[in-house]
């Protein structure tokens, strides 16, 4: 009954979420300049082309009513068709206005459920090499306050929060692929080209992971529960992970639910370095070219998943502490 | 086995510091514990108590570090030991309960796991549900209701009172040779403290458990202890029992602390007598309901009905003392009193004056003449500003005399209650809790209030620091008229201090009457039975085994129909189920809400007969 209440508020607190974004992202995007008209038809293409063009797509209707039409297409599934790209995949920037191949333009939604996969893979992947680095410097420090552990734990994640992740990836490809030849770096042709994006995210996210959980690992070991724990007859490795760990991860779930953001741009830089074929590089291109629709179906997606993302965190969270309730 | 009973036997004990060799935290402790014994342990807070009792299971963290000595249990010495050896005896053959039952288990787990994993990590090889059945068995033993339900409870969802019932299950549950309490009664209310240590007595004859009960009173340690020992400063001073302690104490130290206790009954000792001045403070039926969303229900609300109908008369000059069990709505009233909160129904009217019809100027201006005083001397004073300027604070406020008479008025307050002007400077660092309760007590004197609310103000605070700041209150109140409100949860306090009493129950005054008149002959049931839990040297009047009473109030959320003491009243009859009784005046003047008030006969055979 709790689970059932809870998703109902969450969802429709989501939805609500949804809605301001994407009028945000919808109106901004009609403010920049830039007629998208023009930018469909191509230079070359006469003005009574454009004109014809801009009152097929609607542009020419006040903005709510673009926006209400948007929405309802939404509903429907419907995110609209790039501006640029063709059902067949190449570009179409440079054929002429009246080539045929213009009118067979690419939906958003496919362009992006075919990229998406990706790059949940190179997240999901970043996050568990973020965890493998982070847990046992984290662990071992919050558990040492003061001695070397702490130290390496604190200088390490100094270093990796140093480091730009685009010199990292350069560097990292040099190393695996050209000099030693074991992991591949650009493209994507199968999993193991996943493994050098991904770690070059994982050190970006790690420093925060491996401070809350020092920190709060530290904290937790104060308590009463823990200080009498022995005495109750317990052993020390069962308080630590029992108790410990499981009292530390709420805090880290939570900074996991905002990191997600930082996670998410540090996705399109990576990708781009690593030509990863994910939604990163499809967003990137779509700036570039102003092909809004993309743009817009990427940026409410992404927020789509930011909320639910911190749904599932929250729910997770009150199944490990049934104190808290979102 | 040999034929000497002795448990456990401590040889020269000796905790110091590890950065200071010389320190002594505890200095040559000594001591045997004889199966089936209760051992009691008293000394006033910073005597080395806790430290002792974590000693014993080489459980002391840094910089306490143990120097010599020697804890023998079954012929090894326990300090000795090493870490995997120990861990066969800690927690499965000597159990321990610390003072904060709510902190001493993991929150997030419910209390029923936390019982079986500590079974499984002391006896291996135990199957879980055979330790499952265990712990159900012992948590039925010490009496905590549908305990098949309260397993799966997480520790939030418990009182302080039945959390500490858990721990003692989660002490008891190995069947321990010896059993260490330490303070285990400290943080609960007098009534559920008094339920606990009838526990403790019941239970050592079910286990035949030596216990080491610590206490910081000697009145509770003197109900349950075959033989108590007096720790000052570190060292055991003397041991005896508690007859021999109480009628015929040897060390000065042992004496000194039995003068210091507060007495409540016995010849020659009475409260202070009421006399009939003007009004100055009128609560006429307030209400105060809170409405809290209801765990995982979408739009539910609960109902918390704090305060229910709330009646009292203050009057110039007098101490009224309101007591009762923690959630009986004390402080709600006491938000009520000092106008943080206004009530649903009802009124308060403060020298003639209904506080709820005066504007926002008239009620400040007003509000100079009823000060509150908080229990928390730490967190009530801003720890960034130096101290003259908290007292002056108030005075900036209202705008009371002009700037350069501030400086004046702020020291002439400070000397008052006793504060060394040249700490004006200062921050309140480092400051003791009684000389932080002083720049409280200034920052509302500095204002010439007429009441002063005391909500639990003393109570942080040990006898004599409570003592001289009672000098400083009798002081004022001699030579500026004032009028105190106590609320406390201490009778010892109450009963030398206030003119009148206020017993609370669930939101309502149920008994209200002159100290003497409740001391002596209380009216209403639940009055007896909070009397017969305190903890007292004199010779009670009011023996816990005839009115201590059972459980625990009901939550505000679900209040009984009819009389809502009912649930717990020894004197329950059919009519308290239907009608909710209304006050009733008593003959010395107070009023009570108790059906059987005017069939006051009939009431006491029947508690006599019992």
């Amino acid at each position: 009954m709790y689970l059932l209440n809870f998703l109902i508020r969450r969802v429709l607190q989501g939805l609500v979420v949804l809605l301001i974004v994407s009028f945000a992202i919808f109106a901004l995007l009609r403010v920049v300049p830039g007629d998208p008209a023009r930018l469909i038809v191509g230079g070359m293409a006469p003005d009574e082309v454009v004109v014809q063009k801009a009152e097929e797509l609607g542009l020419n209707d006040p903005i709510v009513v673009q926006y209400v039409r948007y929405l309802g297409d939404l509903a429907r599934g419907d995110l609209g068709n790039s501006f640029f790209r063709p059902k067949s995949g190449a570009t179409v920037g440079a054929a002429a206005y009246d080539d045929p191949s213009r009118n067979e333009r690419a939906e958003v939604l496919d362009l992006i459920l075919e990229r998406i996969p990706l790059t949940l893979q190179l997240a999901g992947l970043s996050v568990v090499f973020a965890l493998i680095i982070s847990f046992p410097l984290g662990v071992a420090a919050g558990l040492n306050p003061g001695k070397w552990q702490d130290r390496l734990a604190f200088f390490s994640g100094s270093v990796f929060v140093s480091l730009p992740n685009f010199w990292l990836g350069i560097v990292l490809a040099q190393l695996f692929s050209i000099k030693l030849g074991i992991l591949p770096s650009i493209g994507y042709k199968g999993f193991e080209y996943t493994i050098l994006p991904a770690f070059v995210l994982a050190i970006g996210i790690s420093p925060f992971i491996i401070r809350t959980l020092s920190v709060s690992i530290a904290q937790i070991m104060h308590e009463e529960f823990i200080a009498v724990a022995p005495l109750r007859g317990l052993k020390r490795p069962r308080i630590v992970v029992a108790h410990a760990i499981r009292n530390a991860s709420i805090p880290l779930l939570n900074l996991f639910g905002i990191q997600l953001g930082i996670l998410l741009g540090g996705v399109l830089v990576v990708e781009l370095i690593f030509d990863y074929p994910g939604l990163g590089r499809l967003t990137i291109n779509a700036v570039l070219q102003r092909d809004f629709p993309i743009i817009q179906g990427v940026a409410i997606f992404i927020s789509a998943i930011f909320v639910f993302i911190n749904i599932a965190v929250d729910l997770a969270a009150s199944f490990i502490d049934p104190r808290l309730e979102y | 086995m040999s034929e000497d009973k002795t448990v456990l036997c401590v040889r020269d004990l000796t905790v110091g510091l590890d950065n200071d060799p010389a320190a002594r935290i505890l200095d040559g402790i000594s001591f045997d514990l004889k199966s089936g014994e209760i051992l009691g342990l008293i000394g006033e807070a910073g005597s080395g108590k806790t430290v002792l009792a974590r000693a014993l299971v080489k459980g002391l963290g840094a910089p306490l570090v143990t120097r010599s000595g020697a804890v023998h249990y079954k012929g090894a010495d326990l300090l000795g030991l090493s870490e995997r050896k120990l861990s066969k005896i800690r927690g499965k053959e000597i159990g321990y309960i610390g003072a904060n039952p709510q902190g001493s288990l993991d929150p997030t787990i419910p209390v029923g796991n936390q019982i079986v994993e500590k079974l499984l990590s002391v006896s291996p090889g135990m199957s879980r549900k055979a330790a499952t059945e265990r712990a159900l068995e012992v948590l039925a033993a010490v009496r905590i209701p549908s305990p098949e339900v309260r397993f799966h409870e997480y520790p939030f969802q418990f009182s302080g009172g039945m959390m500490q019932r858990v721990m003692i299950v989660d002490a008891l549950v190995t069947n321990p040779a010896v059993l260490i309490a330490d303070n285990i009664t400290q943080p609960l209310d007098v009534t559920v403290a008094a339920q606990i240590i009838r526990l403790i007595r019941d239970l050592r004859e079910q286990f035949s458990t030596a216990i080491l009960f610590i206490s910081s009173s000697l009145p509770v340690a003197e109900t349950v202890a075959d033989e108590v020992m007096v720790l000052q400063s570190g060292r055991i001073v003397e041991k005896a029992t508690p007859t021999a302690l109480v009628q015929n104490p040897q060390h000065d130290y042992t004496k000194s602390l039995l003068s210091r206790l507060p007495r409540i009954w016995g010849e020659g000792i009475s409260g202070p007598e009421a006399a009939d001045t003007r009004t100055l403070m009128t609560v006429e039926d307030v209400h105060r309901t809170y409405f809290v969303r209801k765990k995982g229900s979408f739009r539910g609300v609960n109902a918390v009905q704090a305060v229910r109908g709330v009646t009292l008369d203050i009057r110039e000059g007098e101490n009224i003392g309101i007591v009762g069990e923690s959630g009986c709505g004390k402080s709600t009233l006491t938000r009520l009193l000092a106008w943080l909160e206004s009530p649903q129904a009802g009124s308060i009217r403060f020298a003639g004056q209904d506080l709820s019809k005066l504007g926002a100027k008239d009620l400040t201006k007003l509000r100079q003449s009823f000060q509150l005083l908080l229990q928390d001397p730490y967190s009530s004073l801003p720890s960034r500003m130096p101290i003259g300027r908290i007292i002056a604070e108030p005075l900036l406020i209202h705008g009371l005399c002009k700037r350069s008479e501030i400086r004046g008025r702020v020291l002439a307050a400070m000397r008052e209650v006793g504060l060394d002007p040249a700490l004006e400077n200062q921050l309140t660092v480092g400051l003791s809790a009684g000389q932080r309760q002083r720049i409280n007590i200034a920052r509302a004197l500095v204002l010439e209030p007429r009441l002063m609310i005391l909500d639990e103000t003393l109570s942080a605070l040990d006898q004599v620091e409570q003592s001289k700041l009672f000098e400083v209150f009798d002081r004022l109140q001699k030579t500026h008229g004032f009028t105190y409100i106590f609320i406390s949860h201490d009778m010892a306090l109450v009963r030398k201090v206030c003119h009148r009493v206020a017993v609370m129950y669930l939101g309502r005054i149920v008994e209200f009457a002159d100290n003497n008149a409740l001391f002596d002959n209380p009216a209403h049931p639940y009055s007896r039975a909070l009397l017969s839990a305190v903890p007292t040297l004199d010779d009670h009047p009011f023996s816990s085994d005839e009115y201590l009473l059972e459980g625990e109030p009901p939550s505000p959320v679900h209040i009984p129909p009819g009389c809502s003491f009912r649930s717990r009243c020894p004197l329950a009859q059919e009519i308290c189920g239907r009608v909710d009784p209304v006050a009733q005046v008593l003959p010395g003047g107070g009023s009570a809400m108790c059906h059987l008030v005017g069939q006051d006969a009939p009431a006491r055979s029947l508690a006599a007969g019992k």
